[in-house]
């Protein structure tokens, strides 16, 4: 079932023409036609999940907007950073006209009179087509209702957290902000705002012309509808595909990209970005929804998978992961800034053969005073990962530690190879 | 907006009932259960909590993360832990993340022995390091400014110093560059970090980042006493703590004072404390001996000076001014008026409104008091620059506008540094200050506006909107007004219109009233003390007598035969030098108590007596707000200097007035005892933070009846340019001889400059930085051109320093500017 | 309602004085004084002759203190950090510190010592001052012929704490 990849390589969707051609920007007539709780009822018994990695409902985070006459925000984070994740972009460079429809269905029905798209400085070209699609929808009188803006963001990562990103708009420095306030109560500028991914926003206008009832049949009871699962790493036909959410894992990694390469098999998978909890091979026949993968002890986060097959040393994932969000931290927190840098600090070490299988206590607690401790989930984002690692991994980190020492103290000779070949990195 | 009402609510914190009030953080609530949770980032002077350094995580029943105690309020019936061994943990954690980059050179680093995070490591860290990794490392230290040392390995990143600049000060200087671990604090392209107010962030910094470089290695903590008192270089009078060394003073910090200076303090008040150890300073009694001064023994400069005074009876003047006391302003009254039967006296540097006037302005009803300024509806700010002429009070504006929604106006010649904070800023010619109020009167009472604004060259329909705004912002209502206001010919006239528009905003009530700024540091002790022409101690009546001009007018006509200077050189710091300079010199005798010898003592003094620093002196000071405060001595006087309220008694009595003074404190004793409204204080009362008089019953001494608004005169129209500039003169913050004399602070001395509208000076050809000389009736000075963006066309504004006083006269002026 | 009787204690009190046992009470201790008297006597004189000759001291033996450089580029190993003179129970350090620059410096840290007095006439030797220093730049010698003329001469200075003394002290040899 295809709903946000609908045809989607037709020529020329990313203008007004071909796109209502195909009936589009009628879901936003209809919107437009009920009051906005009316909108938010519907969008509410979707059951629609956010799809930017919190996963939460839509239809509620809608209705904490206050009601009023006063100036509100709808930001729409296209800060799309997260290694392993790439849905966003294919979204708004092939269908444009689909988010813009769901910003302004979203801004009629909780009253938001000004909307930005905070797209990632990268994403420049995509930027460029969604300036030139918001200037179309305007002039044919689709935005009269709401101020929509395309800005462009300046490559930090930290920026696709909710409140960095509203610091980073207000041109200040991208630095989460304390919570409370949520943003619902004091967002941008102080006033309400709605913060939602690409992929929800795109996905409004499927919900209101399907009705969310409708929607909510799609998928399971608590993950509804279809969801873009951005697969990468070690398979044969890497890409985006559109998914009905509760479909198990082993279809999307196995069926859809077509598994790792001849001869080789999964050693670990990321569900949902690098920033989610590795998961095993035996994870694989899992169903691929929001609360299984919570209860294997990950998450689905923005649906993007990473396979990383044997060929990997696992020591090669952890310092990958740690020197991306090292090199990403802000700064504010103690924890995240210290911690991750020390954790990058002692893979390297462990690589380099100056440590010893005590030191994985060492980082495995260091992890445990970073988690839930910083004001963002940064920091969590490279310990929840490395942890995981630990846990899965633990003889294998050991065996190269010993192996990384005795080759550095010759009791190997130097030129033999690192225990397992390294071409084929991530 | 009126302040919050404190209700307080029952919370458990490691099993202790604890009461704090209501929306407090926790860490301050846990303060009333006397639990201590360690914190850095948190400050609560810094405005809302931002979370980033984690150390003060605890446990909350009923939330499963760890939250800040910083940022969660405490509620009814909340169950914290502090002790338990997941928060220990957490807490132990966050220092050892901390010393990951932290340097361990406390033995080289000036904050060791006060560092919080040295007390911190000790009480909640884990002892011991498990980083073996190389540190961080920057190049250091490096001058973030001339006072200020950086050394950025040190920074925890806290962010205190940064939300200062970004929030307090609003000078917006301060960032944070780079990110991650690299993080560091630094401005835009490492441009000097100089601001009036930029010293507090090294009192802020949990770590010895940031340290002071005039204190650069010159004690430690186990060193050192600290001596509170007051600092007397301006009239915000904040409350400090002199740190002392072998009789050095070498330091001032902050003693927080949340009703005079909430804890700030400016880089003068902060740096100046060199002048009291400066090279310049004179410590020895000096007598003119053929055309020089010589150091001479008490006893002869004593004898000179009241043989000098003896000789001319009844034909003495004497002003007072900055950092003179009342005991000292109270015991000069006597020896003037009853030892030498002179009435001419003056504290002022212009004749201000009468005496009746005068006391209506001072009504304690009528006061309003430096908190209120925060906490009012609307704050008016009136021909006075706060960030010049009362820095601290300029921070409490910006609180009161950014944290709790006060609305600002400003009604100004010179555009003000408060300009971006306010919701309306009103421009008139410099001096028309009578015409502004007469025409904003009007506009309150709803009768003619434009005559009056026009002849204040304001725009009447800004007159309007800003009576508008004040009206409709609430009940309370502050103005903060500057003794220029009412100083000068028409003072009288103006001070009437003030009274006017009090009356129609009805601020006789609390949270509402007047502020006045003095132009002295002690300005209005010294008049309630007695230091004026026809009033005496407690605004009594007193025969009339001359004032400032008056004096240097009959000096000069030769009908005075001898000046009495208190503190004071008038041919530095008041108008019409060149009067001045005349009248000195024509002068048979000129006795000055000073510490630096400026131009005029130099030339004219025919005796000089040191005059005790502020670090030295004992006394009281009254803060424009009416709090008496007391100042204490926190080193020895130095080389010859004596007491001056001594030196004063010594002079009357060998002028014949027998003033029975065994201490300092009898003469604060005398003082209490001749004005009424101070009846009944004592030494005692003021140890800590001071009193109020205008609170106490014993206020009713100087209480005035409601004032009923008059018919106001018509204000005379400024003068119109024609070509030539309205002339607007103001002294800098940094328009003062400590400054020039402590070798921190003199790259940042006043020089003469005139700031000029782009318009003007485009038409006169002139750019910034250009010499020009800026001349009326033949009378000149040189100056440095600034253009500014924002002063109205038509008018000049010339800082008083180096002699620009010679063309002020306290009346409006035209002047020419021409290229040098 | 307290009874008095209760506070009075029985005095015990020794044997009465008289007969043998008394003797032996009087001059016992006495005679086992002189027995060791009587049996040094042939060891014959220990009284050092000092000036002329010393008491040799231990190694750890707490004498006059000394400031140290590195050997190898002659910098002042204090840093002027005033721990010291913290510890100091006697009060008798003082130190001023200044600031080094590359053209005038002392140690090797950002700061020095640019006065470092110790008033001998008020120490008491404890070593708190060695234990304090960070960084070894204090250390206990073994001069203890510290007398002079004049009280103001015995305000030992930075310069004379980091001379070379003469080592006049000998020092108590092994098992000695």
């Amino acid at each position: 079932m295809k709903l946000l990849f609908d045809r989607v390589d037709e020529p020329g969707l990313n203008t007004i023409d071909v796109y209502r051609a195909r009936g589009g920007y009628e879901p936003l007539r209809r919107a437009l036609a009920m009051r906005p709780d009316e909108v938010v009822a519907q969008i509410d018994a979707s059951g629609l999940r956010g799809r930017g990695g919190a996963g939460f409902q839509m239809g509620k985070k809608a209705a904490f907007i206050p009601k009023g006459d006063m100036d509100k925000f709808l930001v729409c984070n296209a800060d799309e950073s997260e290694p392993g994740t790439f849905k966003d972009r294919e979204l708004m460079q092939k269908n444009p006209h689909q988010l813009i429809e769901g910003i302004a269905i979203a801004a009629h029905a909780t009253g938001c009179n000004r909307a930005f798209i905070y797209i990632r400085g990268e994403y420049d070209y995509v930027a460029d087509i969604l300036d030139g699609s918001v200037a179309e929808a305007r002039a044919a009188g689709l935005l009269n209702h709401v101020d929509l803006v395309v800005h462009r963001g300046a490559g930090a990562y930290i920026c696709g957290e909710e409140t960095a990103l509203l610091d980073s708009l207000e041109g200040k420095r991208g630095n989460p902000r304390l919570k409370p306030p949520f943003p619902a109560n004091q967002g941008l500028y102080q006033g309400p705002t709605l913060i939602n991914n690409v992929e929800t926003l795109s996905t409004v206008p499927h919900v209101i012309r399907m009705g969310g009832a409708e929607y909510a049949k799609l998928g399971t009871e608590t993950s509804t509808g279809t969801k873009i699962v951005s697969v990468s790493g070690h398979v044969r036909r890497p890409g985006n595909y559109e998914i009905e959410l509760g479909i198990p894992s082993r279809e999307i990694v196995y069926g859809l990209a077509g598994g790792p390469a001849e001869g080789r098999r999964v050693k670990l998978w990321f569900p949902g970005g690098s920033s989610a909890p590795v998961l095993t091979e035996e994870h694989l026949d899992l169903p691929y929804d929001f609360d299984s993968m919570a209860k294997a002890g990950s998450m689905l986060g923005s649906g993007s998978i990473i396979v990383i097959d044997d060929t990997v040393p696992v020591i090669d994932v952890a310092k990958w992961v740690a020197k991306f969000y090292t090199h990403e931290s802000c700064g504010k927190c103690t924890p995240c800034r210290e911690g991750t840098r020390w954790t990058l600090a002692m893979v390297e070490r462990m690589d380099r053969g100056e440590a010893t299988p005590m030191d994985i206590e060492i980082m495995a607690g260091v992890q445990d005073q970073i988690i839930g401790h910083c004001l963002c989930v940064l920091g969590d984002s490279m310990a929840m990962p490395i942890a995981s690692l630990v846990k899965h991994f633990r003889e294998e980190i050991e065996a190269h530690i010993e192996a990384a020492r005795a080759r550095r103290e010759g009791i190997v000779s130097p030129d033999s190879p690192r225990e397992q070949p390294t071409e084929a990195t991530v | 907006m009126p302040r919050p009402e404190v209700r307080m609510v029952t919370l458990t914190i490691d099993g202790r009932e604890v009461e704090a009030p209501e929306n407090s953080m926790l860490v301050d609530g846990a303060k009333h259960g006397d639990v201590e949770i360690p914190v850095f980032c948190y400050e609560p002077k810094l405005g809302p909590p931002v979370g980033a350094c984690r150390m003060c995580l605890v446990e909350v029943e009923g939330i499963p993360k760890l939250q800040t105690a910083c940022s969660t309020p405490v509620k009814d019936g909340m169950v914290v832990h502090t002790q338990t061994e997941r928060v220990r943990k957490a807490q132990e954690a966050v220092v050892e993340f901390l010393l990951i980059n932290h340097p361990l050179d406390c033995p080289v680093c000036d904050k060791g022995g006060e560092c919080p995070l040295q007390d911190i490591s000790y009480g909640w860290g884990g002892g011991t390091s498990r980083f073996i990794e190389p540190k961080r490392h920057f190049r250091k230290p490096l001058a973030l400014s001339p006072l200020v040392a950086i050394d950025r390995e040190r920074c925890i990143l806290c962010y205190r110093c940064v939300r200062y600049s970004q929030e307090i000060a609003e000078d917006y200087q301060l960032v944070l560059l780079e990110r991650g671990a690299h993080s560091y604090v630094g401005t835009f392209d490492s441009t000097p970090y100089v601001a009036p107010f930029a010293g507090n962030i090294i009192e802020l910094c949990p770590v010895g980042a940031l340290t002071s470089r005039a204190y650069r290695f010159r004690a430690r903590p186990w060193d050192i006493e600290a001596a509170g008192s007051i600092c007397t270089l301006c009239p915000a009078q904040c409350n400090i703590s002199f740190t002392v060394r072998d009789d050095r003073v070498l330091r001032v910090m902050a003693r927080d004072n949340p009703d005079v200076d909430d804890g700030w303090l400016c880089d003068k008040g902060r740096f100046a404390y060199q002048a009291v150890h400066a090279d310049e300073r004179v410590v020895e009694p000096m007598v003119r001996e053929g055309g020089t001064l010589r150091p001479v023994s008490w006893e002869r400069a004593l004898d000179e000076a009241a043989a000098a005074l003896s000789r001319a009876r009844g034909r003495v003047g004497a002003l007072a001014g900055d950092g003179a006391t009342n005991e000292e302003g109270y015991l000069l009254g006597r020896l003037l008026r009853e030892a030498l039967d002179c009435n001419d006296l003056d504290s002022r540097v212009a004749r201000g409104p009468s005496r009746e006037t005068a006391r209506a302005l001072s009504a304690p009803a009528l006061g309003a008091t430096v908190p209120d300024v925060e906490f009012a509806h609307a704050v008016l700010v009136l021909d006075c620059e706060p960030m010049d002429d009362m820095p601290i009070l300029d921070l409490r504006i910006r609180k009161g506008v950014r944290r709790h929604g006060m609305r600002l106006v400003v009604a100004t010649s010179r555009p003000s540094s408060l300009d971006p904070n306010a919701a309306v800023s009103v421009r008139f010619a410099p001096g028309a200050g009578e015409a502004f109020l007469a025409a904003l009167d009007a506009a309150l009472a709803g009768g003619d506006v434009d005559s009056a604004a026009g002849a204040a060259g304001a725009d009447p329909a800004a007159v309007r909107e800003l009576a508008r705004l004040l009206r409709e912002a609430g009940d309370d209502v502050v103005v903060v007004w500057g003794e220029r206001l009412t100083g000068g010919p028409r003072g009288e006239q103006a001070a009437r219109a003030l009274l006017n528009v009090c009356a129609r905003l009805n601020l006789r009530r609390d949270g509402a009233g007047l502020l006045e700024i003095p132009s002295s540091a002690n300005g209005r002790g010294l008049r309630e003390a007695g230091v004026l022409p026809g009033a005496g101690p407690g605004w009594s009546e007193a025969a009339d007598g001359r004032d400032a001009a008056g004096i240097a007018r009959a000096l000069a006509g030769g009908e005075l035969g001898a000046l009495y200077l208190l503190r004071t050189d008038p041919v530095r710091t008041h108008p019409d030098r060149t009067v001045w300079s005349a009248a000195l010199a024509r002068a048979n005798a000129v006795i000055a108590h000073a510490s630096v010898l400026t131009e005029g003592l130099l030339e004219h003094a025919t005796v000089v007596f040191p005059a005790e620093s502020y670090a030295e002196k004992e006394g009281t000071v009254t803060h424009p707000d009416g709090r008496v405060q007391r100042l204490r001595p926190a080193i020895g006087r130095p080389g010859g200097v004596r007491a001056e309220w001594q030196v004063l008694a010594d002079v009357a009595r060998r002028a014949g007035l027998e003033i029975a003074l065994p201490t300092g404190a009898a003469a604060t004793k005398l003082l209490f005892e001749a004005v009424p409204f101070y009846a009944g204080l004592s030494l005692v009362d003021l140890a800590a933070d001071g009193v109020r008089w205008p609170e106490r019953d014993a206020a009713s001494a100087l209480d005035a009846p409601a004032w009923e608004p008059v018919e106001l005169e018509r204000p005379p129209a400024a003068p119109s340019p024609n070509g030539a500039l309205r002339l607007g003169t103001f002294r800098p913050i940094w328009a003062a001889p400590e400054v020039e004399v402590s070798p921190a602070l003199r790259f940042l001395s006043a020089r003469a400059r005139v700031e000029l509208s782009p318009g003007d000076a485009r038409r006169l050809g002139l750019a910034s930085g250009a010499r020009v000389h800026v001349s009326h009736d033949g009378t000149g000075v040189a100056a440095e051109v600034v253009v500014r963006s924002d002063v109205p066309a038509g008018s000049a504004f010339l800082h008083e320093a180096q002699g620009a006083n010679a063309l002020s006269s306290g009346e409006p002026r035209l002047v020419e500017v021409r290229p040098a | 309602m307290r009874r008095y009787d209760e506070d009075v204690v029985e005095v015990v009190r020794g044997p009465q004085p008289g007969g043998a046992g008394g003797v032996y009470r009087a001059f016992g201790e006495t005679l086992r004084g002189l027995k060791t008297t009587f049996a040094r006597i042939l060891e014959g004189p220990v009284t050092v002759q000092y000036p002329e000759e010393k008491v040799p001291v231990y190694p750890r033996f707490r004498g006059r203190h000394k400031l140290h450089r590195f050997e190898d580029t002659g910098l002042e190993k204090c840093v002027g950090c005033s721990l010291c003179a913290a510890a100091c129970p006697a009060d008798c350090i003082r130190v001023v510190a200044a600031e080094n620059t590359p053209e005038h410096r002392i140690s090797a840290g950002e700061r020095y010592a640019a006065v470092y007095e110790i008033n001998m006439s008020r120490c008491i030797f404890c070593g708190y001052c060695e234990v304090a220093c960070p960084f070894d730049a204090i250390t206990m010698g073994h001069d203890y012929e510290l007398s002079d003329y004049n009280r103001s001469d015995l305000v030992f200075t930075k310069e004379m704490l980091l001379a070379e003394p003469l080592e006049r002290t000998p020092l108590r040899a092994e098992g000695e």
